[in-house]
């Protein structure tokens, strides 16, 4: 079967996904206790970043694979590609975030509060005041919604190139097409993904701020990139398509669940380590909050994450079977999932709790959707799961799995070690 | 002083007769000694069936070594022999000692699996090893017999294997 066909059934699954999600951001939405529903608009927040940070990463995937004369990903390019095309929904999700700011629909952002770089105001805040450079609303606009869109721009571009690859005989001009575009994607997409992190994530936290958060943002979404595409391609197998896919690609694809996840590790650990190590206030704060007040998020994210892909995974054989692969594979997306809950709630609970002094917050008891992800928390999750699936499916469907005129199908059909 | 053995050997001109003569040889339930390419062959070691390498299972022994030398040691001499207090934190501060035990372990684990698998080989300075043909490292494809205690009948049945298999050339060699 070289086309993929999105049954209805499927369409049909993905919906009650999105149903399920809509449902559950309602419950989370008017059951909120806090003003301005910050419990649903954090996780609005860290799901859309979430998934536009994975749709992101797949086509930075793609061209890094693409200009390293790569051969074996090429069967499972059209995977990958499906999968970039969600970036536009991204940008939809960054500008209700951005209109949020606009309406004061949400406080999430501290630096976007009312007077806190007027000298006059009451609210005046010297450090936000300093950083309002980078951290104002018109480039909050510009360095999520614009670099997101600038982004769709070349995962339209490749794409099309792809699709361009079919009608003709050879490959190897359309190769070359895609190589110029995605060289062109590969510098631009790393420097900017760091200004759409800190503008979405890090200025959650707006005293803060880390040089490492980038990198450690993008090794997450690496992470959790590379295990959807293991269940994807997983499932495709296990539907009839994609006969091509054999043990070393899954090999391969193991490979870099583990050794990304250990690259994540190590860069969880130097920004802790750095931190610890300096001991500047204002800096340990971001730790102490986490440690001090939500100790269940910290020590288990670093559990799912390093220790459960790090043991599993080391073997080969674990690698090459289905059922341990997709297992971590899963463990691991939820772990990168939590990651993110992670960097979001914290913050956010901190200021709502402005007042109470350090024994009182460590004394709180254990709120759901703040202190770990509740049921509703985890079905809106899933909610914007079903409309990634539903998107990466769609474009799935609209082209042949196997890119036929690729110069290097042949090498990846053949890919054996 | 090593013990000297006969060896029948045959050299194949590309790699798709070897592995042929190699799968011929299997169904004639043939003992191959060895067989000697100038580079690596994929699916060789499907069709020799051979044992996946246990070399990484030192790794794994070297490095759970170096990474206890190195909390270990470390801890001791913050704690017991030499305490002292680094920018106000704690004798036993284990994120100080992370990076240092991740480089023990990586410097254990690579020493072992190359003293290891120097030995295995039998390689190290001063040592000499037979050498069936020179060309075998340059465009020869060579699969060996090992021919001792054989009588003539076997020697005759492993030659006209060779010229049945297409082997551009056989020979017999002591080492």
């Amino acid at each position: 079967m070289d086309q993929f066909t999105f049954t209805s059934k499927q369409r049909l699954f993905t919906f009650g996904l999105m149903a399920l999600g809509i449902i559950c951001g309602l419950i989370v939405f008017f059951g909120d206790t806090y003003h301005h529903h910050p419990r649903f608009w954090t996780n609005f927040l860290q799901n859309s970043v979430f998934f536009t940070g994975i749709a992101f990463v797949s086509l930075y995937l793609l061209a890094a694979h693409t200009l390293a004369y790569s051969g074996w990903h090429t069967v499972i390019k059209r995977v990958i590609e499906a999968m970039s095309l969600f970036l536009p929904v991204g940008a939809i999700f960054f500008l209700i975030l951005w209109v949020g700011i606009q309406g004061h629909w949400h406080h999430l952002y501290h630096w976007a509060a009312e007077g806190v770089t007027d000298r006059a105001s009451a609210n005046y805040d010297a450090v936000l005041a300093g950083k309002e450079p980078l951290l104002n609303t018109l480039n909050y606009l510009l360095l999520t919604v614009g670099l997101i869109l600038a982004w769709s721009f070349f995962a339209w571009k490749s794409r099309k190139i792809s699709l361009e690859e079919d009608k003709g005989t050879s490959g190897l001009k359309t190769y070359q097409k895609a190589k110029f575009w995605l060289a062109i994607f590969l510098p631009v997409g790393a420097f900017s993904s760091a200004f759409f992190i800190w503008l979405s994530t890090m200025s959650v936290d707006a005293h803060w701020y880390s040089t490492m958060f980038a990198w450690y943002t993008t090794a997450s979404w690496l992470v959790s990139a590379v295990c959807i595409m293991v269940l994807l391609v997983m499932y495709l197998n296990n539907k009839g398509y994609l006969p091509e896919i054999n043990q070393t690609h899954r090999h391969d694809l193991g490979k870099y669940i583990f050794a990304f996840s250990i690259f994540w590790t190590y860069l969880w650990f130097d920004q802790f380590m750095l931190i610890w190590y300096a001991n500047v206030g204002e800096e340990t704060i971001y730790f102490k909050h986490r440690m001090g007040y939500f100790p269940i998020l910290f020590w288990i994210n670093l559990g799912i994450n390093f220790v459960l892909p790090f043991l599993v995974l080391m073997r080969n054989s674990t690698k090459w079977k289905i059922g341990s692969l997709g297992f971590v594979a899963t463990a691991v997306l939820f772990g990168h999932w939590w990651d993110f809950f992670m960097m979001v709630k914290p913050g956010i609970w901190d200021a709502l709790h402005a007042g109470a002094s350090i024994a009182e917050k460590k004394a709180m008891p254990i709120e759901m959707g703040w202190h770990i992800p509740g049921l509703e928390d985890i079905g809106m999750g899933l909610g914007f799961l079903g409309l990634f699936l539903f998107v990466v499916l769609t474009f799935l469907s609209k082209a042949p799995l196997i890119a036929k005129h690729d110069p290097y199908i042949e090498e990846s059909i053949h890919h054996h070690s | 002083m090593k013990e000297e053995k006969g060896v029948l050997f045959g050299l194949y001109n590309d790699e798709t007769e070897l592995m042929s003569a190699i799968s011929m040889a299997n169904d004639k339930h043939l003992d191959i000694m060895d067989v000697y390419t100038p580079f690596p062959v994929h699916g060789l070691d499907d069709v020799m069936d051979l044992e996946e390498s246990r070399l990484h299972i030192v790794g794994f022994i070297f490095g759970a070594l170096g990474m206890m030398t190195a909390l270990g040691y470390m801890s001791w001499i913050f704690t017991r022999d030499w305490p002292t207090i680094f920018g106000g934190k704690p004798y036993f501060s284990f994120p100080a000692f992370v990076p240092i035990t991740f480089e023990l372990t990586v410097l254990f684990s690579s020493i072992g699996m190359v003293s290891i698998f120097y030995i295995i080989c039998g390689l190290g300075p001063g040592v000499e090893n037979p050498i069936l043909d020179n060309r075998i490292t340059d465009d020869k494809f060579c699969l060996a017999f090992d021919t001792d205690g054989m009588d003539q009948a076997g020697v005759d049945n492993l030659k006209s294997f060779f010229a049945n298999s297409g082997a551009a050339e056989v020979h017999a060699k002591t080492i």
